[in-house]
């Protein structure tokens, strides 16, 4: 269980080089993933994280739309999906739908709006340029951060349009960024497995890069936890480590724990905490040049996501309200947390609170006022190194 | 009223002005009080006064501390309260009496001598248990007997109440009535001062004039009697008097007191009242604590303390806030990582398969943070059935399972006699299941029931087949902080002491902290302090003596309970504490993570800051889990868990030896 003595050598060593900002290869990350000492790993990653950011921790205020979840593909991880309309549980919002899902939140400072959807075998290409446009007719200055590489790959696929084509249109209907998902595993072994009908690790990439040279910035992402080994954890962010060195388009990295309910690989265990922490930390040291690391807490629960902001992670991602996909798969996060509850989670873990929009403009940052709605809370300023351990009252 | 609000200035050398009543029961807390000419420490300047003015007196200024009718206490709130002084009885008191010609459920009105609001309420609480509802006239003092004809009956309090028992046909002693019906002591009347008028030098000051004054009840009854000579007054035989004094009048409160206590507050305030009886209590400042606020004035070094603390090394009070105040997280963790593999090198956790059976919900103490318990009137109240209990404990041992963690509320209808039985009962049915069962809340609640030392509870109950003792109660053991938020259960010491005892008849116990009740580093640390104390005397004792196998720390759980403090129970205060306790905890083998109330994902996290055991699967828990925690795992997902955190998982018996694969 201890670190050998080559070890902690060996650990030394890559230390240096995350001190000297020399990029870590493929043996230093497996290595980084197998380390028994968990906290030194984090440490160094903390390291790191602090020297970025801080002691800021990120987070948007935004809310999920999912137009449909029908979808042809038959990813083995999903729980959402249904294969027709008509099926139990199927359904596909109208124009309308989406238009009052935004409606709905008339007066919030919502700042944006996450999209993703099924692959629907019969909806024509206007109808996501449309899903578009109605939600900038109701607010122009949302932004619109919607379809991932998967989604693209597929319009391109049924409209016969190339990805710059389809991607095109999109921007000019309303589109301003990128989700990361879709990513899975690049492995082709993996993919084979657990998604098949998916795009490729070249496709998903090739998108990315064009959105990159459109202007658009875009997130990435990691499914972990399925049929993956650590090589191939590994390699998938040197992939991106080496697309990003190319374009310089991603924002944030974003490790997606895998659920097993209600799909067909409910067979492998739940995520676990420390493989969750690990990876967070692994990412921090892998990924240099990529600004921000974040951490789902929808999927990894609040309690792991407070103690992740001490393994690499700077963004706690947004408010987030009606989730589905993570919630069909049995996760039992609340749907929605108010900001003060968000607030609350990044001080208590001895950080500070950065309201950001979706490119990273600081649109306030925590003064430690008392958080409404919050009878106690850690109003009292203080750095990542002290723990605060007795709070003052608002009535 | 402008003294409502006690702000009235005062000067702090001034002699405390002192209101009490003069009848014969308050002799001991007041006849050796410094006077106000004492020379050194605290003074007091006496005044007698009739019950209902030493609150009238004490809420309008005229008074700083007063010897008040308990009842008072429900309109005056911020009032604070002297710990472990009263005048209470349990059973007949003999100077509050009931007295009628005829059976008490024909009485129609009762005239009520120099009563207090304490006895008038109590006397309608327990006449309307009965259901009789008579109608209450107020009579002049002294007059009461007279008034006794027909239906009409007479509550007659203090010294007038004396040799009454012999000369009515029917007499209803309220404090034995009270016992019958509740099972508990009566508190009647207990010091309380306007706040911030006591320092803890006037508290011992009270304290020790108590003691003083129970060695001389007979000096007091002759005194007493000769007065009464001397002013004219029929008397009774001196012993009478010193037997009144020595026997009938609890004047040392202990938590069975808080506990009949709060059932009469409980009872007797209005139905409409949202949060649960309190009572404001004083508390003493523990040992150790002023010289480590001198420790902390000069400076530290977190790293060497670490260091230290990793190697074995004791840390101090002060250097153990300082740590929890100040160091880094990851520091601290590693330190602990360290500590804990220094002390389980083999690379194991254990685990236990074990069920959690919470025998009955039925609860005298009332504790705000609690959302399990019904008070004894309450409607939804049990007791498990041998047959519930038969079905539990046979699917634990289906499960693989070999202890159960039995623990239940304090319910004043179960005697020793009930647990007696149902220990040997349950050692013949289920040899194989350890017992692991009441904690020290219950063992000191039956003790008191029972009127038998906390020792002699433990030898029976462990003859009967009690293996070891939970350490449950726990709470936060500072006085300052039970006193806000559980005031009736046991104080720090009695607690404490059931562990004591416990190790020096040869039994295993755990240790518990719940944090989050707005406690200080040093509310915190004093915690592990005393524990660490006990366990340092647990283990001077000879062989064949027991200790604390493990402590378990949990944040609470505060959804749905009354208790309205909110407090930072994230997980990172969890990890931080937990990593504390491995270092400041030196002579304690065991921590243990406490995954249901934070989820198997910081469990495993956890044992990466200190621990090196994963619990129970839990096969039923009912308290925390009326309280927002609903995680359940089983034996496979645990050992997931565990090997995920980099370590073999090995089950384990109660007494942490491992079970061979």
């Amino acid at each position: 269980v201890k670190p050998d003595a080559p070890s902690i050598r060996r650990f030394a060593d890559i230390a240096a080089k995350v001190r000297a900002g020399s990029p870590l290869d493929l043996d230093d990350g497996v290595f980084l993933y197998r380390y028994p000492d968990l906290l030194a790993v984090g440490h160094l990653a903390n390291e790191v994280r602090e020297a970025k950011h801080g002691d800021h921790t990120y987070f948007n205020i935004n809310f999920h739309i999912n137009p449909t979840n029908v979808c042809v593909a038959d990813c083995k991880f999903c729980s959402f999906a249904r294969l027709e309309e008509g099926m139990p549980a199927a359904y596909t919002m109208s124009l309308d739908d989406v238009r009052q899902k935004l409606l709905d939140r008339e007066g919030q400072p919502v700042t944006e709006i996450h999209i993703v959807s099924g692959l629907h075998g019969d909806l024509p290409f206007a109808y996501y340029l449309d899903t578009l446009r109605v939600l900038k007719e109701v607010r122009p200055d949302i932004h619109l951060k919607a379809y991932t590489a998967v989604e693209i790959q597929y319009f391109a696929d049924k409209f016969e349009l190339s990805y710059e084509q389809v991607l095109q249109q999109l921007k000019d209907a309303g589109l301003d960024s990128m989700p990361g998902g879709g990513a899975e595993i690049f492995a082709p072994r993996v993919r084979q497995k657990i998604c098949r009908d998916k795009a490729t690790a070249d496709q998903w990439l090739d998108i990315h890069r064009t959105a990159h040279r459109l202007g658009l910035r875009t997130n990435c992402t990691m499914l972990f936890g399925t049929v993956e080994t650590l090589e191939e954890r590994v390699d998938h962010m040197l992939r991106l480590r080496d697309l990003q060195d190319e374009t310089g388009g991603f924002q944030t990295f974003i490790p997606l724990a895998f659920h097993p309910e209600g799909n067909t690989l409910a067979k492998l265990p739940a995520p676990t905490g420390v493989d969750s922490l690990r990876t967070y930390a692994v990412a921090r040291l892998m990924l240099n040049n990529i600004e921000h690391i974040k951490a789902y807490w929808i999927m990894i629960g609040l309690d792991t996501a407070q103690i992740a902001q001490n393994f690499g992670v700077d963004d706690l991602d947004g408010t987030v309200q009606e989730e589905k996909i993570y919630h069909m798969a049995g996760a039992e996060t609340p749907q929605a947390m108010t900001r003060p509850q968000l607030i609350r989670l990044i001080r208590e873990a001895g950080r500070v609170a950065v309201e950001r929009d979706t490119l990273y403009n600081v649109r306030w940052i925590d003064d430690g006022e008392p958080l409404p709605g919050i009878r106690v809370d850690a109003s009292v300023p203080y750095s990542s190194h002290a723990g605060r351990v007795s709070l003052s009252v608002t009535q | 009223m402008t003294g409502e609000t006690g702000e009235t200035p005062r000067d702090p050398n001034a002699p405390i002005r002192v209101a009490a009543v003069s009848f014969l029961n308050a002799h001991p807390l007041t006849a050796y009080l410094p006077g106000p000419d004492a020379a050194l420490g605290p003074r007091f300047e006496v005044h007698p006064a009739l019950p209902s003015d030493c609150a009238q007196g004490l809420a309008d200024g005229r008074y700083d501390l007063a010897l008040v009718p308990v009842a008072a206490y429900l309109d005056h709130p911020q009032w604070q309260v002297v710990p472990e002084i009263g005048i209470a009885c349990r059973g007949p008191v003999d100077t509050v009496l009931l007295i009628s010609q005829v059976p008490v459920d024909d009485i129609e009105r009762v005239h009520l001598d120099a009563a207090s609001r304490t006895s008038v309420l109590l006397l309608r609480t327990l006449l309307a248990a009965r259901g009789v509802h008579p109608e209450f006239v107020t009579a002049p003092h002294g007059t009461g007997r007279d008034r006794v004809t027909a239906r009409d009956a007479a509550l007659v309090i203090g010294d007038a109440a004396f040799g009454l028992r012999d000369e009515f046909p029917v007499v209803l002693d309220l404090g034995a009535e009270w016992l019958s019906q509740t099972g508990l002591p009566m508190v009647f009347a207990f010091w309380a001062a306007r706040p911030g008028v006591l320092t803890e030098a006037h508290i011992a000051a009270l304290q020790a004039a108590r003691d003083r004054g129970m060695d001389k009840s007979e000096v007091l009854a002759r005194a007493y009697r000769e007065q009464r000579i001397a002013d004219g007054h029929p008397v009774l035989a001196e012993s009478d008097y010193a037997n009144y004094l020595r026997q009938r009048i609890r004047y040392r409160l202990d938590g069975f007191d808080r506990e009949g206590l709060v059932e009469f507050l409980s009872r007797v305030r209005p139905d409409d009242a949202d949060d649960p009886a309190h009572v404001n209590f004083l508390s003493r400042e523990h040992e150790g604590v002023a010289h480590a606020r001198h420790r902390r004035t000069q400076p530290m070094d977190a790293t060497e303390l670490l260091a230290r603390a990793a190697a074995g090394g004791r840390l101090d009070l002060a250097e153990g806030i300082f740590l929890y105040e100040t160091a880094d997280m990851f520091a601290l963790g590693q330190a602990a990582d360290a500590r804990r593999a220094a002390l389980h090198p083999e690379g194991v956790v254990s685990y236990i398969i074990d069920r959690n059976v919470n025998y009955t919900n039925v609860c005298t103490a009332r504790c705000k943070f609690c959302n399990f318990y019904t008070p004894p009137t309450g409607r939804n109240k049990y007791v498990l059935s041998r047959e519930q209990l038969a079905e539990k404990f046979a699917e634990t041992e289906a499960l693989g399972g070999v202890q159960i963690l039995l623990q239940g509320g304090l319910n004043p209808e179960l005697h020793i006699g009930w647990y007696e039985d149902f220990f040997r009962w349950a050692k013949r049915e289920f040899p194989r299941l350890q017992m692991h069962a009441l904690s020290p809340t219950e063992i000191i609640h039956i003790a008191h029931l029972e009127g038998l030392s906390i020792r002699d509870v433990l030898v029976r109950l462990r003859a009967a087949g009690l293996d070891s003792l939970p350490g449950g109660g726990a709470e936060m053991l500072h006085d300052e902080i039970r006193n806000r938020i559980s005031p009736f259960k046991n104080t720090t010491d009695e607690w404490l002491e059931v562990m004591r005892q416990a190790h020096q008849i040869g039994m295993l116990s755990t240790c518990t902290m719940v944090f989050g009740f707005q406690e200080t580093a040093e509310h915190t640390l004093v915690h592990l302090d005393r524990l660490r104390r006990v366990q340092d005397e647990a283990l001077a004792l000879p062989d064949g003596g027991g200790k604390f196998t493990a402590f378990i720390v949990w944040p609470f759980q505060a959804d749905g309970t009354r208790l309205k403090l909110r407090d930072d129970t994230s997980p990172w205060r969890y990890l931080r504490l937990q990593a504390l306790a491995r270092l400041y905890l030196d002579n304690i083998d065991n921590i243990q993570v406490s995954w249901p109330t934070l989820g198997p994902e910081i469990g495993e996290v956890a044992l990466r800051f200190g621990a090196n055991d994963f619990g129970s699967v839990m096969i039923e828990e009912n308290v925390v889990s009326q309280a927002g925690a609903h995680f359940m795992l089983d034996a496979e997902r645990i050992e997931h868990h565990v090997r995920q955190a980099g370590f073999a998982p090995r089950r384990r018996r109660q007494d942490y030896t491992l079970i061979a694969p």
